[in-house]
């Protein structure tokens, strides 16, 4: 990229610049080392680059902006961080970043903040081919907004890192960033009274891998064809409202001891996935009561293996939450409890429920239980409500499993009078949930924050 | 027992394991940070596994390179050390595991979803810097969340435990190795759940080059709902897997009483203890030698030996009756009671309690046990056998007089 620094006659070089107690506006031009530029800057100054390619590495110890703009390009060494921020309050705007080093243990980044970084807002910029996109280390009350992050595309998932990780940071939101490539989208670990909304990840191991970091919101996020969404682990007191998991391969949702939390609104659907040959065969690890796993053409899956897992999470609320086309609608174990489960639609789920446990359980609350597409009930008064209970995985459904064509007569006498023959001998019920109150029709879809193309 | 030696590393030390060729031992760091909250633990993106050099370390030893500390040859093996080499690992790995092939080692990676598997034949070129610390690694398979320690079927699978998503995953190292280098396959061959969240695991003879490849076990650190309820502590519930066909099938749960954390399993045949004590055993050598000086002799005499304030107390037990029927001490004294087990009968074993005196202790046949305490309080106390004997098992006690300071 070539540059013209004949367009910035204002430009004030890093040499000739004179110590004001004002704020002052810096423009830096391609060509002349950006460090000098900086180090001549003093706190509350705005240094605009000028249109061109810039080399780093740079390291901000003041409180300063860094303003670009499209065609700004500041590249790394190939070696450690691109920026590195230790000052309060710093910006760093609209520049294309690249070329950090490749040391997971140095933890290599386009974006460094360390944690005297505190309050910084990394905005609009695009980190491309970085080892970590944006890495928050202790800046507490930072801002990571709307960049657009490619990370490694090349080499192995495990020795690649994130899109922004975040460490021991309270108070930082990180939104609308569109994230892509690398290993996980958002990290987060050890940390507590964060915001991660808005955000869109594709191509990326977990979408949102998340550990121990109470207090916190996750909202209005996109995750497409990543092996998990949101793994949301050992974390208590979250919102996690209008997320989308689209074809992701493992889980769309996992909740491993995330304790009193709000799920609302999320929707989870999957679909045909590309994937590697798959060798594996998990028939061996059916219960009693599970469908046989159907056996994967190669190249062929379907994915994810679960909507939503959800293990030792005790004492949530999970409404209004749509999961579809899923091997496993829900899969709910190791003594989960006091869950209010409601206003859910589960649909079309090759099994909506896979329950281990010994408890029973009524997924309805208040007259209003959760909509099953499988239901074949009727609701002869019109009050919305099925006028019999709902059980996931009863015969019949190992009836539809085994013969997928017999859906056609799923509301036929003969099915009616086997559920009630199993209604009068409930030891045929395989498992301990039920729905008292199912909804007839599903409730609203939840709609995208972000594009699903 | 004598320590040998020790090194000084950077970080901590997690789980160890040593190589078949007995020239290399290697431990997981979670805090390379040397944090002391959780927060400081975890902030490093990465740590890693340490391996100690056996040979160069026995050699230094040999030659002096090194610091005592409190009579313990302390080697220093920090970075940069030519005993050590530091492989870094994502952050906070934790289980570290030898293949029964004698080429592979796995450690876990808990907080990241992937294991790392290093291949020993390589560590000679590390050491002599001919490979960078990463060159070791031959496969990192992403095997789902919380991976905290693997076992071996001796036929080239690997069974990881899997403790977030509670299970154990079966997977192949061959294939692992494969789909590092790029080729386009899925190491993972089943996955089972376990009830619930894993941690420990062994296959039989798994921890040895004979692996048989018949059966796991999955030490999970939550029963929760699998047996009855008996209050708020819960049971473990380890279950038996048989890995012996194709696919692994869940044979038994067992409730084990909190924690007993790890386990091994090996063939009967390598097991052969005694059923008897052995005279001559040096576990109660010393009550031995104190009995000659005595001018006792432990298997036939009974006998009460004052020596100023501290009294010896001999004694016989041969179901249903110790040798004393009762003995007399001071109050004040130091005692120390022996008790001998001359019922040379396999599982006839006694104990020895003292009503009030906080003291019980069990002793096996043909062996001696001794313990000694402060006659403080006067007074008739009743000693009686604590381990059921014989049909009159419950008349098998006698009565220690303490004899009032004052009287």
């Amino acid at each position: 990229m070539k540059f013209v620094s004949l367009l910035v006659p204002a430009a004030i070089l890093a040499a000739g610049v004179s110590l004001s107690a004002s704020a002052e506006t810096l423009t830096a031009v391609p060509g002349q080392p950006l460090q000098v530029v900086l180090d001549g800057a003093q706190d509350g100054d705005v240094i605009e680059l000028g249109v061109g390619e810039y080399k780093g590495a740079i390291r901000i110890d003041r409180r300063l902006v860094l303003a670009g703009q499209p065609g700004v390009v500041l590249t790394g060494t190939g070696s450690g961080n691109v920026v590195t921020v230790t000052a309060p309050d710093v910006t760093i705007r609209g520049v294309t970043i690249r070329g950090s080093g490749r040391n997971l243990q140095t933890m290599d980044s386009g974006v460094f903040l360390e944690k005297t970084a505190e309050r910084a807002l990394v905005e609009d910029n695009r980190l491309e081919g970085n080892l970590f996109g944006v890495y928050v280390h202790g800046a507490t009350g930072s801002r990571v907004l709307r960049n657009t992050i490619d990370g490694l595309r090349d080499g192995r998932t495990s020795e690649a890192g994130n899109g922004v990780s975040l460490w021991n940071a309270p108070d930082v939101t990180i939104g609308e960033n569109t994230i892509r490539y690398g290993r996980d989208g958002i990290f987060t670990i050890s940390s507590r009274k964060d915001r991660f909304v808005n955000n869109r990840f594709e191509h990326v191991r977990f979408a949102i891998h998340y550990m121990y970091t109470s207090d916190s919101e996750i909202s209005g996020n996109v995750s497409i064809g990543n092996h998990v969404g949101y793994a949301i682990m050992f974390s208590n007191r979250l919102v996690i409202r209008n997320n989308v998991s689209d074809r992701d391969r493992d889980h769309g949702m996992l909740l491993n001891s995330a304790n009193y939390a709000e799920i609302d609104g999320n929707r989870v659907t999957g679909g045909r996935i590309d994937n590697i040959e798959v060798t594996r065969d998990d028939s061996a690890d059916a219960e009693p009561g599970m469908p046989p796993v159907e056996q994967s053409r190669e190249g062929q899956r379907n994915g994810p293996e679960k909507c939503v897992f959800i293990y030792n999470a005790n004492k949530n609320r999970f409404r209004n939450n749509w999961f579809e086309r899923c091997e496993i609608g829900v899969h709910f174990t190791a003594g989960s409890e006091g869950n209010e489960i409601t206003g859910n639609a589960f649909i079309g789920n090759r099994n909506q429920v896979k329950y281990v446990g010994t408890r029973d359980l009524d997924w309805s609350k208040g007259g209003r239980g959760n909509y099953w597409s499988d239901n074949p009930a009727f609701d002869l008064n019109g009050d919305g409500i099925a006028d019999t209970a709902y059980r996931p995985n009863d015969v019949v459904d190992r009836v539809l499993w085994t013969a997928p064509q017999a859906k056609v007569l799923i509301n036929s006498p003969a099915v009616q009078v086997l559920r009630w023959a199993q209604a009068q001998f409930p030891a045929l019920y395989p498992g301990g949930v039920i729905d008292s109150r199912p909804l007839i029709a599903p409730p609203p879809k939840p709609t995208s924050s972000r594009s699903l193309k | 027992m004598k320590v040998a030696w020790q090194v000084m590393v950077d970080g901590n030390l997690d789980n160890v394991d040593a190589d078949y060729q007995g020239k290399y031992a290697f431990a997981t760091c979670y805090n390379s940070e040397n944090g002391v909250t959780l927060a400081e633990m975890t902030a490093n993106e990465q740590d890693w596994v340490v391996i100690f050099n056996i040979k160069r370390i026995e050699e230094a030893v040999k030659k002096g390179d090194f610091k005592e500390m409190k009579g313990v040859p302390v080697i220093d093996g920090r970075k940069g050390s030519k005993y050590t080499r530091y492989v870094p690992v994502s952050n906070s790995p934790h289980g570290m595991n030898t293949a029964p092939d004698g080429i592979h080692i796995v450690a876990a990676g808990k907080l990241s979803p992937t294991v790392t598997v290093m291949d020993v034949r390589l560590f000679d070129q590390l050491f002599d810097d001919k490979i960078k610390p990463r060159d070791v690694v031959v496969a990192e398979p992403e095997l789902g969340l919380g991976p905290l320690h693997t076992a071996y079927d001796g036929k080239g699978n690997a069974y990881t435990t899997l403790f977030l998503d509670s299970q154990v995953v079966k997977w192949n190292i061959d294939l692992a190795r494969r789909a590092f280098k790029g080729e386009k396959v899925d190491p993972i061959l089943q996955k089972l759940d376990v009830h619930y969240q894993p941690g420990h695991n062994h296959t039989s003879m798994g921890q040895t080059k004979e692996a048989d490849g018949k059966w796991l076990i999955s030490l999970n650190k939550f029963s929760k709902d699998r047996f009855l309820n008996v209050g708020p502590l819960k049971p473990e519930n380890d279950q038996l897997i048989d890995i012996s066909g194709d696919k692994m099938v869940l044979i038994h749960d067992g409730p084990s009483f909190a924690e007993p954390h790890d386990a091994t399993i090996v063939h009967r045949s390598k097991i052969n203890p005694v059923s008897i004590w052995d005279r001559a055993d040096p576990m109660f050598a010393d009550a031995v030698k104190q009995a000659k000086a005595d001018g006792i002799k432990l298997e036939d005499d009974s006998k009460v030996i004052r020596d100023g304030n501290k009294v010896r107390v001999y004694m016989t037990s041969t179901a249903p009756a110790f040798g004393l029927e009762q003995f007399q001490v001071k109050q004040g004294d130091q005692v120390t009671v022996y008790v001998t087990n001359i019922d040379a009968v396999e599982d006839l074993t006694h104990g020895f309690a003292i009503v009030n005196y906080g003291i019980n202790m069990e002793v096996g046949p043909m062996a001696t046990a001794s313990v000694t305490f402060s006659a403080d309080r006067a007074g008739v106390y009743w000693y009686y056998c604590s381990w059921f004997c014989h049909a009159m098992h419950m008349e098998m006690k006698g009565r220690m007089f303490v004899e009032p300071k004052t009287a």
